[in-house]
């Protein structure tokens, strides 16, 4: 008897710890390599329906330089991923952040811009709906060709 | 070799963070124009203590050295605590570095 608590301590033990970080180009490669905004999404998220709303992406109106745009991305959205993706560069997405607890959606990065686009960003709620904030803008010089 | 410049400053109960990294990020067609091989990082994440506080995985789209800003809520953090940022890229190669937050 003592024995076979011994063992089921062992087990509890050696569950999986729930990990808050996510290596999303292992789990997800295909998001990767999409060429287009919508498909990026479904490989992301399985699923393409959108509500617009609760995101807010800002950028500025003309970025004179495409190889560094800052994107600022801010949401009360209660979400557990947030993902960003273009329509210009030859693959979609940006980047995936994987949110916690501990997690204010408030970021900023600067991204390249191949010319004039739309960035989506799309925000995955834990009530298991995908919030999307999209931005338009034009790019002075692509940012691509290096 | 310093890859990275931080700045962490805890204000009520929200950390904000900047960060600077140095990384060419170049893409497949930069790279193929220069004839080389093609190389970005392709995650960057930040703990405090045992605690991730931000968790990023990327593609080719960040600009060269990007620059990076993000909050997240002070979990009781203490002071002396510091924000450990770690990046790894696509040739294999990982950097972390770690800066006091201040105002803790």
């Amino acid at each position: 008897m003592e024995r076979r608590t011994f063992l089921g301590l062992g087990l509890v033990a050696l569950a999986p710890v729930a990990l808050s970080a996510e290596d999303w180009r292992t789990t997800k490669p295909n998001a990767w390599t999409a060429h287009e905004v919508t498909p990026a999404i479904e490989a992301i998220f399985g699923k393409v329906t959108l509500v617009e709303e609760g995101v807010d992406v800002k950028t500025p109106k003309v970025a004179s330089n495409g190889g560094a745009v800052p994107v600022k991305i801010k949401s009360k959205i209660d979400a557990k991923t947030v993902a960003v993706f273009q329509d210009v560069n030859p693959e979609s997405t940006v980047a995936v952040y994987t949110l916690n607890d501990h997690s204010i959606i408030d970021f900023e990065m600067s991204i390249k811009m191949k010319k004039s686009g739309t960035i989506s960003v799309v925000v995955e709620g834990k009530d298991g709906k995908l919030y999307v904030g999209k931005k338009s803008l034009e790019v002075a010089l692509g940012g691509c060709e290096g | 070799m310093s890859t990275m410049k931080i700045k962490a400053k805890a204000e009520n109960d929200v950390v904000s963070a900047k960060v600077m990294i140095k990384h060419d990020m170049l893409t497949y067609d930069q790279a193929k124009t220069k004839g080389t091989t093609a190389n970005f990082m392709t995650h960057i994440s930040a703990k405090v203590g045992e605690t991730v506080v931000y968790d990023m995985s990327t593609s080719q789209f960040l600009s060269k050295n990007p620059v990076l800003k993000f909050k997240f809520k002070n979990a009781g953090f203490k002071k002396g605590d510091q924000l450990e940022m770690t990046w790894s890229d696509l040739s294999g190669a990982t950097s972390t570095e770690a800066k006091e937050i201040k105002g803790l």
